[in-house]
This record gives C-alpha cells, sequence and structure tokens, in this order.
C-alpha cells in the first residue's frame, strides 16, 4: 500500500517523523463486556503515518507443541514471514482458509522451509487438518504500535508519535469474522490513554 | 296306543341337549371374548412395539444421517472448497458431496445465517425456495435433525456446523423418507407402513406405501382405528415423524387383523368341532337313554291297556331289570295277576247262580250273543226254556229253604240226564232254566224236552218227603223266530208261558201265541199318551144304601176316551196296565180324579168314593205318602175314600201288603176286600188286615136268583162279615128282586145296572136328583139310561 502514497502523503509522513521524535507511550485499558479487564486482547493504532512506518517483523514463529499452538494469538507487522516449528512428534496440517492468508502446511515435522509471509492485514484463524481442537489466530497489522492486553487487560504501546489514530481492538472470543473495534484517538506529545469495552 | 303329544324320550334328548349347547355356548362366548380381548390386545401391542421401533428407526436414521453429513463436514476438501470457492464452485461442491453420501437436498447456510447455496436432487416450482427457508431455520438450531415436508416429500433434515476449524456456515443435508425405510420398518417389525404427507388437494397422500397394489386405497385425515383395505381388516395406528415435523404429514401403521385373529379362529374352529361332536355324542346317548327309559314306559302302558281291556293272559315285561323300571314291571305284573284273580271271582258272581252253580241268566245271554255272534251264516240253534209248575205253591207250603234244595235237585237231574256236551244248562232266576241248544233245530229241542220231562218225571225225593216235579217248555230257534239273543229269549218265554196256559208239555214259538206283542207295546205308549193328554175320563157308579135306598157313595171307574178308538172299556186296557205296572199311575190318577170331586160329592150327600187299588199298587211301599199328598194337594181327608184291595192282591206278597195295609188304615182310609170269594184267602188270614168292609163277587149274586148254593154262600159270607164286624157291599144287582133279597139278607150296600150304571161325573148330580125324585113315591124302581 505505501507504494501508492503520494507527495502529500510524504509530507505528512515527514511530519509524523519529526513528531517521532517526541514520541510517547499510549497505555489502553481493556476491559470486557462486565467491565472486567480482558486479557489477551490485541489493540493496535492505525494512522496512514503508521501504516508508512510499518516494516515487516523478523523471526516470528508460530509454535505447536502438545498438539495445540502455543500461542492462541499471534500479532504481526504486514508482511512478516511467519514460521511454523512443529515441536510435536506427530505431524501437523496447519491451515488456513482465511481471505487474509490461505496456505496449507501440509503434514509436516520439524519446521517447514518456507515460511508463510502474511501481505495483507486482517485476521487470519489457522487450524489443524488433524487435529480440530487447534486454532490460533493470526492478527496482521499494517502499523508498528501494536501489542496483546496483559491479565490487567492493560496494553502499553511505546514510542507513538502524536497525531490522530484509529483505536483498534479485537480479541478471539469475539464472533468468528468480526473486525476488530475501530475507535479515534488522538495522541498527544504526553501520550495517551484510552479504554476498550469489548463485547466478549 | 295314541302316540304321546309331547314324547318323554324327545323331552329328555331335547334338554340334554339344549343343556349342553347353552354349557357350549356359554364357552364359546367367554372364550370369543376373551381371545377377542387377547387378539385387540396383541393388535395394540403390536402397534405399540411398532410405533417405538419405527421411532428408533427414524432416531437411529437421524444419527446415522447426522453422523454422514458431520464427516463430510469434516472432509478437507469439501471445507476447503466450502470455505475458499466462488458461489458456483460451492454449489457444485455441495451437490457433489451430497450425492455422496446419498442426501436428496442439501443446503450451505453461512455464518450471518443467509443460504448461500441449496441444492435439490428434482426441481419444483416452491421447493428450493421451501429449502432455503427450512435451512435457514435448521442452521437457526445449528445441530440436529427434524422431518420436514418439501414438496410432497418428507425429508429428514440434517444440520451440522462447518468448522474451518471455527464454525464458517452450516451444512444441511435432507434425505427423503424412503420406500427402503418403509421396508426396513416393515422388515423389523412385521407392520405394514404408509406413510401420508398433504397432498395438493388437500387429502392425505401416500408417498410411500408397504400395502400390496391391491390394498392401496384413498386416505382420509381421519381413518379411524380399523379400516378394511382390499377386502382386509387392517388395525391402524398413526404415528408422527419426531419432533418439529409437521402435524399433517405421518406414519401408519398397520397391522392385518385377520392375521391376528387367526390362531383365534383356529381355536374357535377346533372349539366348534368339539362342540358338534360333543352334541353328536350327547345326542346320540340321550337318545340311548332315553330310549332305555321310555321303551320299558311304552311297555308298561301298553301292558296297562291291555289290562284294561281285560287282557291279563300276557305277563308284563321288563321285570328282569334291577332298576326302578323292574320294580315297576314287577309291580305291574302282581296288579296283573291279582286283577285276573279278581276278575275271574267277579266274573263267577256275575254269571254263576250261586243256589244251582249254573250260568245264571246273564251268562246265558251272553253265551248265546255269542253263538249268534259267531255262527255260520248257515248255522241255527234253539232255545228250551222251562219253568217248573206250581213251585210258588211248594214254596209257600215246604218253605223257601225246601224250595232251594228242590231247585238244586233239578239242576242235578238236569245236568245228568239228557243234556248233550255243548249243551249249556242255566238258571235263568226263579224256578226257571233254559237250555242253549247249538247247531239243534225246533225238533231236536222238542226231543230235549222230553228227555228232561222224562227226567223230571222221576219224583224227588227231599227231606223223606216226596214231591213231584213237572215243567212247561218253550222253545224258540235261531234266525228263524229271533234276529237276536234277547228277542230269542223273549220268544222262548212267551212259548213257555204259553204252554203253562195251554197245559201242554213243550210248546215251539209261534208268532200266533204272541199277537199281543207288538201290540204291547204301542198299547204303553198310547196309554202314556192317553195320561198326557187327558183323554182318561173318571165314571162314577152310585153305591145306594140298601135299607133306605140312600145314595150315600159311588166306586170310580176309568174310562178311556180313546181319539181315534172311541170309547176303549177297562177290561182292554186294565189288565195289560196291571201287567206292565202302568196301572200305580192309572191308580194316582184316578184318585186325584176323585179328589177333586169329592167336594160336589159330598154335597149330594155321598159320604164315601171307592178307588180300587191294584196288586201293583200293594207292592208300592211308597203309596201311602204318594195318596196323602194327593189328599193334601185337593184338601180332602182319607176317611172320604175307601181302598178296594183284590184277594188276589194281596194274597201275591201278603207281607208287603198287610204292611202298606196297615200304613194306610192308620192314615185314615176304609179298606174294603173285593171280589170277595173268588180267591183262597183263608179267614184266619182275612182277620189280621185291618178291612172295614167286604165287597161280595157279583158273579155270586147274579147267579144267587137261580142257584141256591150261591144264595147260602152270599147269605153266609154276609153273616160272617158281619160277624167279623164288618160291612158288605153287593155287587151286580140288576134287577128290584136281586135288590130286595140282598136287602132282606141284610147286605148293607150294593151297587148295579137296577140302581145305574157307570155315569161320568159331572152327571153325578143328575143322577142323585133323579134318585131323590124315584124315590120318594116308589124307592125300588129307578130308569136307567
Amino acid at each position: 500500500m505505501s507504494r501508492h502514497c503520494s507527495r502529500p502523503l510524504l509530507f505528512v509522513a515527514c511530519l509524523l517523523l519529526a513528531a517521532a521524535a517526541q514520541a510517547a507511550n499510549v497505555e489502553v485499558q481493556l476491559l470486557d463486556r462486565n467491565g472486567q479487564p480482558l486479557a489477551d486482547a490485541v489493540t493496535f493504532l492505525e494512522s496512514a503515518a503508521a501504516r508508512a512506518a510499518v516494516k515487516p517483523a523478523p523471526g516470528i514463529e508460530i509454535e505447536q507443541a502438545d498438539k495445540r499452538f502455543t500461542h492462541r494469538v499471534t500479532v504481526v507487522p504486514l508482511g512478516s514471514a511467519v514460521r511454523f516449528p512443529n515441536r510435536d512428534k506427530v505431524r501437523h496440517h496447519v491451515y488456513s482458509f482465511s481471505p487474509v492468508k490461505t496456505f496449507e502446511l501440509k503434514l509436516y515435522t520439524g519446521t517447514p522451509a518456507n515460511p508463510v509471509t502474511f501481505e495483507r492485514s486482517g485476521i487470519a484463524v489457522l487450524g489443524c487438518n488433524i487435529h480440530d481442537n487447534m486454532v490460533a489466530w493470526v492478527v496482521v497489522v499494517e502499523t508498528p504500535y501494536f501489542g496483546q492486553s496483559t491479565r490487567s487487560g492493560q496494553v502499553r504501546l511505546d514510542d507513538v508519535p502524536p497525531g490522530s489514530y484509529r483505536l483498534r481492538a479485537w480479541h478471539p472470543d469475539l464472533p468468528p469474522g468480526a473486525p476488530a473495534l475501530d475507535q479515534a484517538l488522538v495522541v498527544g506529545a504526553q501520550g495517551g490513554k484510552a479504554s476498550v469495552r469489548l463485547p466478549v | 296306543m295314541p302316540a304321546p303329544r309331547q314324547r318323554l324320550s324327545t323331552r329328555i334328548v331335547a334338554l340334554f341337549l339344549g343343556l349342553l349347547l347353552l354349557v357350549q355356548l356359554a364357552g364359546f362366548v367367554a372364550i370369543g371374548a376373551s381371545l377377542d380381548a387377547s387378539a385387540r390386545a396383541t393388535l395394540a401391542h403390536d402397534l405399540d412395539v411398532g410405533q417405538r421401533i419405527w421411532q428408533r428407526v427414524l432416531a437411529q436414521k437421524s444419527l446415522a444421517l447426522t453422523q454422514g453429513t458431520t464427516l463430510l463436514a469434516a472432509d478437507f476438501g469439501f471445507r476447503s472448497a466450502v470455505a475458499t470457492s466462488d458461489a458456483d464452485t460451492l454449489h457444485s461442491v455441495l451437490e457433489n458431496h451430497a450425492a455422496r453420501i446419498g442426501a436428496n437436498v442439501s443446503a450451505w447456510v453461512d455464518r450471518d445465517g443467509s443460504v448461500r447455496a441449496a441444492s435439490l436432487d428434482t426441481q419444483g416450482p416452491d421447493t428450493e425456495a421451501e429449502l432455503r427457508r427450512l435451512a435457514a431455520d435448521m442452521a437457526q438450531r445449528a445441530q440436529g435433525s427434524q422431518v420436514a415436508l418439501l414438496g410432497e416429500r418428507a425429508m429428514q433434515l440434517v444440520v451440522v456446523p462447518l468448522k474451518a476449524p471455527l464454525t464458517i456456515g452450516w451444512l444441511v443435508l435432507g434425505f427423503a423418507l424412503d420406500q427402503a425405510l418403509a421396508q426396513d420398518m416393515k422388515t423389523l417389525s412385521g407392520l405394514d407402513l404408509v406413510l401420508l404427507v398433504p397432498g395438493i388437494d388437500g387429502l392425505p397422500r401416500a408417498i410411500v406405501s408397504t400395502l400390496p397394489a391391491a390394498m392401496r386405497s384413498n386416505w382420509t385425515h381421519d381413518d379411524g382405528e380399523r379400516r378394511s383395505l382390499g377386502g382386509k381388516l387392517m388395525q391402524l395406528r398413526s404415528v408422527s415423524l419426531g419432533a418439529g415435523a409437521p402435524a399433517q404429514a405421518h406414519v401408519v401403521l398397520l397391522r392385518s387383523v385377520d392375521a391376528a385373529l387367526a390362531s383365534q379362529r383356529e381355536l374357535q374352529w377346533t372349539l366348534l368341532l368339539i362342540t358338534a361332536a360333543g352334541v353328536l355324542v350327547f345326542g346320540v346317548g340321550s337318545v340311548f337313554t332315553a330310549r332305555r327309559v321310555t321303551t320299558p314306559l311304552r311297555a308298561l302302558t301298553a301292558a296297562a291297556d291291555r289290562l284294561a281291556r281285560g287282557d291279563y293272559g300276557q305277563p308284563v315285561l321288563h321285570q328282569g331289570r334291577h332298576d326302578e323300571i323292574g320294580h315297576l314291571a314287577s309291580a305291574f305284573d302282581h296288579m296283573r295277576v291279582s286283577i285276573a284273580g279278581h276278575q275271574a271271582e267277579v266274573h263267577n258272581l256275575a254269571f254263576l247262580d250261586r243256589l244251582t252253580g249254573l250260568p245264571n241268566r246273564a251268562s246265558f245271554r251272553n253265551a248265546l250273543k255269542g253263538r249268534i255272534g259267531s255262527s255260520e251264516p248257515a248255522g241255527q240253534l234253539a232255545v228250551l226254556m222251562f219253568g217248573l209248575d206250581r213251585f210258588k205253591h211248594v214254596n209257600e207250603v215246604l218253605g223257601y229253604a225246601f224250595g232251594d234244595r228242590l231247585l238244586q235237585a233239578v239242576a242235578g237231574r238236569l245236568a245228568a240226564y239228557g243234556v248233550r256236551g255243548d249243551d249249556l244248562i242255566a238258571r235263568l232266576g226263579g224256578d226257571e232254566f233254559a237250555v242253549l241248544l247249538p247247531g239243534a233245530d225246533a225238533a231236536g229241542a222238542q226231543a230235549l224236552a222230553l228227555r228232561v220231562a222224562a227226567a223230571l218225571e222221576q219224583p224227588l225225593v227231599l227231606d223223606e218227603q216226596t214231591v213231584d216235579v213237572s215243567a212247561a217248555f218253550g222253545i224258540a230257534c235261531w234266525p228263524q223266530h229271533a234276529a237276536d239273543a234277547d228277542a230269542l229269549l223273549s220268544r222262548a218265554e212267551v212259548a213257555m208261558y204259553a204252554a203253562k196256559r195251554k197245559t201242554v208239555p213243550s210248546l215251539v214259538y209261534d208268532p200266533g201265541i204272541d199277537s199281543a206283542s207288538a201290540e204291547t207295546l204301542s198299547l204303553l205308549s198310547e196309554l202314556r199318551r192317553a195320561l198326557e193328554h187327558d183323554e182318561l175320563r173318571l165314571y162314577l157308579q152310585p153305591k145306594i144304601r140298601l135299607q133306605d135306598a140312600a145314595f150315600i157313595g159311588v166306586e170310580a171307574l176309568v174310562r178311556w176316551q180313546h181319539p181315534s178308538r172311541g170309547m176303549v172299556p177297562p177290561l182292554h186296557f186294565i189288565p195289560f196296565a196291571e201287567q206292565t205296572g202302568f196301572v200305580r199311575a192309572l191308580t194316582l190318577w184316578m184318585f186325584e180324579a176323585c179328589a177333586r170331586e169329592i167336594p160336589a160329592l159330598q154335597a149330594l150327600g155321598v159320604q164315601r168314593v171307592s178307588v180300587n187299588l191294584s196288586t201293583r199298587d200293594l207292592l208300592d211301599l211308597e203309596l201311602p205318602q204318594r195318596l196323602q199328598q194327593i189328599l193334601q194337594r185337593q184338601g180332602v181327608t182319607a176317611t172320604a175314600f175307601c181302598l178296594e184291595i183284590t184277594e188276589s192282591a194281596i194274597m201275591d206278597e201278603p207281607q208287603r201288603a198287610l204292611e202298606i195295609l196297615e200304613t194306610l188304615s192308620a192314615n185314615g182310609f176304609k179298606l174294603s176286600i173285593d171280589d170277595f170269594g173268588t180267591g183262597y184267602s183263608s179267614l184266619a188270614y182275612l182277620k189280621r188286615l185291618p178291612v172295614d168292609e167286604l165287597k161280595i163277587d157279583k158273579s155270586f149274586v147274579l147267579a144267587m136268583e137261580q142257584d141256591e148254593d150261591d144264595a147260602k154262600i152270599v147269605r153266609s159270607t154276609i153273616d160272617l162279615a158281619h160277624n167279623l164286624g164288618l160291612s158288605v157291599v153287593a155287587e151286580g144287582i140288576e134287577n128290584a128282586s136281586l135288590f130286595d133279597l140282598l136287602r132282606d139278607l141284610g147286605c148293607d150296600e150294593g151297587q148295579g145296572f137296577h140302581m145305574c150304571r157307570p155315569l161320568p161325573a159331572a152327571e153325578m148330580a143328575a143322577f142323585a136328583e133323579r134318585w131323590r125324585m124315584a124315590r120318594q113315591p116308589q124307592p125300588a124302581l129307578v130308569e136307567s139310561d
């Protein structure tokens, strides 16, 4: 998407870079429908500048052990190549039918040679054709500012340049296919704070 | 023997069979009801089981389909195709994979609940829309199955979620409930099955049926519990297609009632067979038993009938039995023997003369009848009858005991002499005997009469007394003289009396000696008619006191004013009336007629009316009472009457006559001895009689003018009577000299043509007047008319 950036956009990006020089932290509190702290929620900030600033993260692995995905939810920046190491002795057959990334790693042991590169933002659901109970999600974000809530439901996003953002929030317990919640957030020089309540 | 209207045997058999049938019928009904109930229970149970099997079949099918569908939904390729393909591919995948597991319809509903694809094996106008609607509904429920209607098909719809790995939508597959399922059901349960869905016309339509073609029929909404299909009665059970299924579609399970009842039918037939056999055996048995009872009863009835007919000769059957019948038969036989004995005794009493041991009159008559009845047309026989002469005299003189012994001796002689072997001798009564001579004619009978007469001629010595016995014989022959036994006997009797009258030893019957016989009967009936039709006339002959020629009495006489013969004189019917006994009625008539005239006569100075009593009257013990009744009825006293009795009348039954005369005398009647001097009455006896008057017979009076002896008799009679305190009446005074003579002899009263012949009662007054006038100047002369 960045390839389509125009000059005015470049200008804005410059502004953002300038602002980045003076970046701050954003703290987001995630709550469930009952107002209780919500763990494992994914939160990320989107903006044009952020989109411009995104770059693939290296060495991301989604590990399978004990016939489970070791992490239910993995957040990856757009364009990241993800490896799927199999720590079990049995073979796995990891697949995704999600439009974000449709792939299939047929019956393998160890780590397949070719990593899977996620080139579209969105949420992909992963399953194993051998083990129906294995479910994992890959959230592909087009921003460098993202995080996952701790057990206290808090996420701290560091070094966020001030500016206007879309604060997105998502949780695996949301209905399948449901997009991330979307709300506006203006980050000032001192950073920002937000609270998101998810219907889970 | 007339057949009884209701035979005992029939009743016994009918009763036995009726009872048996009743018992069998009750058993039949009870067993039938129980079998029917059991058959119904069996039917209901079969259908209950069928219903459960059906539900289980449906559930299992649902389970199998769900499992199949779940497996399909887990197929990676399918999932992959469904999750990633475009609409056309999706449709194609759906169709392909649904066909793999034999689904008829399939649909794919995505997470949003919108139906993304629907596939049917047949195309109908609204069926796809309906499938989509159903699929959407099913997807809401996420998992499970139900039966639903799709077009005119009943579909078992199954929904399963499709996971990749999270639920991305729902797969709905539909499987038609088909013939194979129905056949399975039939194989499992033995029941027929019809799947009914609402047709286009609204009526139930059988889309699946295990029934043979002949039993397919139209169905209605309410077919009840039983209906006949193709001539077979079926028990029905309507069963739903499971929860959520449309109410108007259902399965009908059918069980053949006939098949269920088949064993019952068989049992009933067996029962019927046993009943029939039982009735047959019972019928034969009861007929046999009834025969054993009624056959001897009939034999006993026949025996009783024989006894009633007087046939005592045949022993009663069935005496050998040891039961009640045998006892009864023995009792019957004892009765038979006993009755036979009694009968013989009675017969002896009835048909034997006790005195002589000879057959009596009845016996003789029977024998005669028997002979005449059984005789050949050319046959003949003769009856010889005889009576002993002067037997009454013997009785009177030598006593009745002697008379009896005499009869016994005569009987002995008859048996000893001159009677052939098959001749029958009988004592008819009194001194009369008769001999029946079969095959004999008059000459033969006369020959016998001579022999018997000769046998009797030898004097009999009884108690050292020698008695001469003679007899008069009458003979009558059959068939010359009479056609029947009674007539023959009476002819013989007529001949015998004729012989006695003519004093000849024997006489053969001749119609000439019996001329009166036919006349007699007609005379008797005419006399009766005369009494009823008032043809008799009372005539009175005045009695004159000779001393002063006063008219003081009358003698009553009767005349018969016959409608055709004119006036009949008394001699023509009085003797006959005496013979037949009719004279008693005549006497009473006379007495009553006189009683009526008494007031008029007394006015003329008549003191007494004389009425004659006959021999018969004197034997009638009721006579005094009858006379008293007439006196009371007419209001006159007995002293106005004098009753005249002939000597002979008294002498026939002296003792009884004396009794009656004493009664009459005591009642106030004066009594007179009529025709005195003609009989043999002894003075000693006369003295004992309560008589007041003697009447000298006119034969003496008429003769006394010529015959000195008669005059002496009259004179001495008058003296004798006066000495005994009796008055004397003379009859037959026909001229004045007799009148004077008798008056001079002291005779008290007289009657005769000289004074007056008998006149009708009505002319008495005229006579009295004439007599009184004639008497004034010259008392002895009166002109008679």
